[in-house]
Order: C-alpha cells, then structure tokens, then sequence
C-alpha cells in the first residue's frame, strides 16, 4: 500500500551544461574517429610525414638534395629547420588546418540532419548548446589528436638533417599551439556555417580557398576579416615563396603585432561558437522524408 | 568512450609526448646533433652560442700524421720540456689529448682563449700539482675549478690595493687563468670568465649548437678535415682595434671557415661569406689578383709553382672559397733541404 508507484518517482533533475557537453563528447568522438572522414584526414596528415620519412632515407643514403657544389664550394640549399618551416606553412597551415576545419566543423549538425538522427540528441534532458559544444569538444580532441602527432613527427624527422633538435624546439612548441589554435578557431567558424547554412560544406570550401586566398592577394582592410591572416602572423618560420600566389601573398603581407592576433582570433573563437550554439538552440531542424 | 578509441587517443599521446620529450631533452642539452654533424658535438656544448670564433684539432690525427712524422726528424724538437711536462702532470700530449676545440669570445679577444681538450687526464694529479703550486680550488655548479697559483695571488692583490690599482690591472687580474674538469676525460682551460660562461653555456643549453647559421658552416667544412675553425668575421674585425684607414679596406665579409686535413701532405680550404654577391664578386676579384702575382712569381721555382697551381679560386653568390694543396712530394723534399742546409 504504502509502496511508491512510478508516477510518483521524482524525476532525476537534467544534467548541467559542462556534463552534458561531456557526455556528447564521449559519445561522439569515437563516432568521429572512426568515420569515413578519418580515412580522408589519416592521408592529410599522413603525406607530410611520408615525405619527410622518404627525404630522411634519401640524406641517409648519401643523396645531395640540400647541397649543391658550385665552383667546389659546397652550399647548402635548405636546412633541416628550414625544410620544417616550410612543411608547417605549406601542408599544415594552410591546408591540414583549414581543411580539417571545413570537413569536421560543418559536419558536426549536418550529419546529425543528414542521418536524421538529431531527434534522439535534441530529445534527451540536455540543453542543444551543450550538444554542439561536446561535438564540438570531440572534434578538437579528433583533429588535434592526429595532426599534433602528425607534426612532431615531421619535426624528429626533419629537423635533424643540418639542423639540431634543441634549436628548433621553442618553435616545435609555438607551431603546436598555433596549430591548435588554429583547429578551434576554424572549427569554431565551420561550426558556426555548418548549424546556419544548408550547403556548409561548399560555403566552407569557398570560404578558405576562395575568399581567404583572394583577400590575402590583395593590399587593403579586406584580409582582416579572415582568419589565415592573424593566424599566418603567428608563424614562427619565414613565408616560403613556393608558388606566384604566395610570392604575391609575400608582397602585401602584413603580420599584425602578436597581442592584436591573439585578440582577433579568440574573439573570432568566442563570437562563432557562440553563435553556433545560440542557432543550435534557436533553430527548428525539419527532417527531409 | 570504446577501448579501440581510448588506445587511439593513448596512442596519440604517446606520439606527442615522446616527441616533446626528446625535444625538450635535446633543448635543455644541445644535443642530438645534426646528421652529418662533427663528432665534437659534446664539446661544442660548451662553446658559449655568441662566440665569435671557434675552432677544432684532431691532435691525435695530426700527432700520428706522416707530415708531423716527417717534421719531426727533419727539425727534431728538444724532448726534455716534453718529458718535464709529463712527468709533472702525467699528460703525454702526444698520445694523451685526442683533440681540442677553441672558442673566442667577441668582447674578450685580448685575453686567453677558452680551450676545451678531450683525453686522459689524472685529475688527481693535476689537482695536486696546482696546489702545491699555490693554486686554488673552487667549485661552480658542481664542476671542479682549478684557478692558476701567479694569476690567482694576482688577484687578490689587485682586489686589495684595488684603489690604486690602474682599471688595466684590475682587469688583468680580474681574468685569472682556470682549469676545470667538465666530465671525466675533458677539461676546459681558459679565463675564469670564458671558463665559467662555458659551463652556463652547458647548463642552460645556449652553446653554439643552437646557432643554427655556424653549425652549418661547421658541418659543411668538419667533414674529412682533422682541423678548422669558423668565424665571425666583421666581429672580429671589430674588436681587433684595426686603424680606420685599413678596416675601410677590409673586405665585406660576414663569416669566415678555414678547414685542413694534415696526412702526408696538408690540403685545405679557405672560405669566406660576404654580406651580399657585390662584396663577394669584389674579394674574388682581389684573390683572382694575388693568384696572378703569385704565378708570375713563382715561375722560376717549380715547387713554389706546384704549391700556387693548387691553389683553386670558387664560390658563388656569396661565398667565396679557395682552396689549396700542398702534395706529399713537396713535403718530403723538406729532410732533404735540412740535411742541405746542415752540410
């Protein structure tokens, strides 16, 4: 008689916002990791380290790709620090970096929608901004997780070839931050895109090799409202002139002072995930039968 | 999270985490040398990293050479002060010191070099012989110093009367000469202050190692060459209190590597980088010179003949280097020309 019945039971009260984040993440990540996209990102971040285990054996057998003799003077046409310099711009800022960004930050609600799954997130007692937030959180961890590695890599393997390890170690450690960085600060953007727009995925393709190249092209305000542009001031290698439209990037680049780009981007960091989360929470996603 | 995923993200961090790891190592050391690196990288250590020469001899290569077998009977060296060297301090230079790197300081060009030398050596002796001598001991930053018995009692008698003492004396006695034992088998010798900055320089991973510009021309010119040295040239040129007149003729030259190998004969290389391709194209133009008045020169003499046409002017760009062979047959006329000479 006196036994509680179920519709008595008090109910269990809704997880916090920092516990919930944490739940989606553990349940995402894994999810994430081992997605199709993971293929795709394994090659990205994989080809740099190739190339530089492919350079180390050729140095190794005794091949001259860093020097050349002129007149019986040796030279040295690049150091290993240099080499580094150069794989940190041309594979991982400016490709593995925004790339990754566009792939994972715009799919962390469309797949949801495309799979028609959001219903079982969106049902549970969290609040939907704490959804993006741990899809977001799985994403950071799922990027930098396999890029860093990726870079540390490049580093142990190139960096030694005319170069020592020491000397190029506090660079080892801004490249890594900035790197990272530079994975919230995109995925924050694409998060954003990918939670507003329908085709986030072309919007984030034109956005980083369309818009960005184009506004870096140029002399004027315009390369402000990029984020390769504060992002590209925290380098701590030189700009290498591998191309015309980085000869071209060369001329007109300007580094923003350190503080400013910091400023710019955790602004940018702060503004788009919010954002994100504000329209997560807001929208009404309808589910194409 | 699965445990497929967790062995993922451990797996990762195990990457990341050995990485930064062997690179903090290697900062904190200086190690871990470049792969074609010379093989004093622990000497080099503790070159400090704004020294504006360095230098390197394989003594036990130059020592067991056919040119210094050569030298030898030719112009035989009294062996008493040898032999009173070793019985005092045990060290037969000869076979005992394997090989010394040298490093000058920019600001301290006028005094005693840091000279660092790998070999065997009794400590124990050493150590007692200087202060039977009147010498000192100290300790800094757990390696043992020896300060020089005259220099260190110069010291304190300077520091004493040091009011009226002249600013050249204080100076002079200021820079006491030091032995210190660096780890067994190498020791440093030099001024108190060359000597302790090298040991900071060893502690706090800022040796020469990290001056990424030097070690290139170093492990461009320490291969197969058992002696070189490599310089900032414009420092030098600097401190060396040069007149006006002729440090505005000194050539535009940033730095500066000479390299040797001594066997039978001696072959070598002198190479010099200028500020830009004008500078360089000027100092080729005035090698180019010197070789021509050389050549005329010495064409009555067929050895001195033989010597200038080794002598081979390249480079490019900013490099300038030349190159220079003295054969074995020019060397081994030189028993001949003493034996001459005593007759």
């Amino acid at each position: 008689m006196n036994e509680p019945t179920s519709a008595s039971r008090p109910l269990r009260p809704a997880p916090s916002f920092l516990r919930s984040c944490l739940r989606v993440f553990d349940l995402s990540i894994g999810e994430m990791l081992w997605s199709r996209r993971t293929i795709f990102m394994l090659l990205v971040v994989g080809a740099p380290v190739l190339i530089a285990l492919f350079l180390r054996a050729l140095v190794a057998l005794g091949a001259p790709i860093f020097e050349q003799t002129r007149n019986g003077a040796t030279q040295f046409r690049m150091t290993g620090p240099a080499i580094f310099g150069m794989f940190v711009w041309v594979f991982y800022l400016r490709f593995t970096v925004p790339v990754l960004g566009v792939f994972y930050g715009t799919s962390l609600m469309a797949d949801e929608i495309e799979d028609k799954t959001v219903t079982y997130l969106f049902t549970r007692p969290v609040r939907r901004g704490a959804v993006l937030a741990g899809k977001y959180l799985a994403y950071l961890g799922c990027t930098v997780f396999v890029v860093l590695p990726s870079v540390v890599l490049v580093y142990l393997l190139v960096v030694p070839m005319q170069g020592t390890l020491g000397a190029s170690f506090i660079d080892l450690l801004k490249d890594l931050a900035l790197l990272a960085l530079g994975l919230a600060v995109y995925g924050a953007l694409f998060a954003f895109i990918g939670a507003k727009f329908k085709r986030p995925l072309l919007i984030g393709l034109v956005f980083i090799f369309g818009w960005e190249q184009a506004a870096l092209l140029f002399p004027g305000y315009l390369k402000k409202f990029t984020v390769a542009y504060y992002l590209q001031a925290l380098v701590p290698h030189a700009m290498p002139n591998d191309s015309t439209m980085s000869l071209i990037q060369g001329i007109f680049r300007e580094s923003p002072p350190l503080v400013v780009s910091l400023f710019w981007l955790a602004v940018i960091w702060v503004v788009f995930l919010a954002l994100a989360a504000w329209i997560v929470e807001r929208r009404e996603y309808v589910l194409e039968q | 999270m699965t445990k497929k995923t967790r062995y993922f993200m451990a797996g990762s961090a195990a990457v990341l985490a050995a990485g930064l790891g062997t690179g903090l190592v290697a900062y904190y050391t200086g190690g871990f040398q470049p792969v074609s690196a010379s093989p004093v990288a622990t000497e080099l250590r503790y070159v400090p990293a704004d020294s504006a020469l360095v230098a390197y001899a394989d003594v036990r290569a130059i020592m067991d050479s056919e040119l210094r077998a050569r030298l030898k009977d030719a112009l035989p060296m009294p062996e008493k002060g040898r032999q009173e060297f070793q019985t005092q301090t045990g060290i037969d230079i000869e076979q005992d010191i394997d090989y010394v790197v040298a490093a000058v300081a920019p600001e301290s060009l006028h005094t005693a070099p840091l000279v660092v030398a790998r070999g065997r050596f009794d400590n124990g002796r050493l150590e007692a012989l200087a202060l039977e001598h009147g010498g000192s001991v100290e300790e800094y930053k757990s390696k043992r110093l020896i300060l020089a018995p005259a220099a260190h009692q110069e010291d304190a008698g300077a520091i004493d009367g040091i009011e009226s003492a002249t600013d050249a004396a204080v100076t002079h006695a200021k820079r006491s000469m030091v032995l210190a034992f660096l780890e067994p088998g190498l020791v440093a010798v030099g001024d108190t202050d060359a000597v302790k900055k090298a040991i900071d320089a060893q502690l706090s991973a800022h040796s020469i190692t990290s001056n990424n510009e030097m070690m290139e021309l170093v492990a461009a010119i320490g291969d197969g060459n058992n002696a070189w040295a490599v310089g900032r040239f414009d420092v030098l040129a600097a401190q060396a209190k040069v007149p006006a007149q002729l440090a505005k003729q000194l050539p535009a030259v940033k730095w500066f590597a000479a390299a040797g190998h001594v066997n039978g004969g001696i072959s070598g290389t002198l190479r010099a980088e200028a500020r830009d391709d004008v500078a360089a194209e000027n100092l080729r133009d005035v090698v180019r010179g010197f070789l021509a008045l050389a050549r005329m020169q010495s064409a009555s003499d067929p050895r001195a003949a033989a010597l200038v046409e080794s002598l081979q002017l390249a480079g490019s760009g900013k490099t300038v280097a030349l190159s220079f062979t003295v054969p074995a047959e020019i060397i081994q006329m030189i028993p001949k020309a003493a034996g001459v000479q005593q007759q």
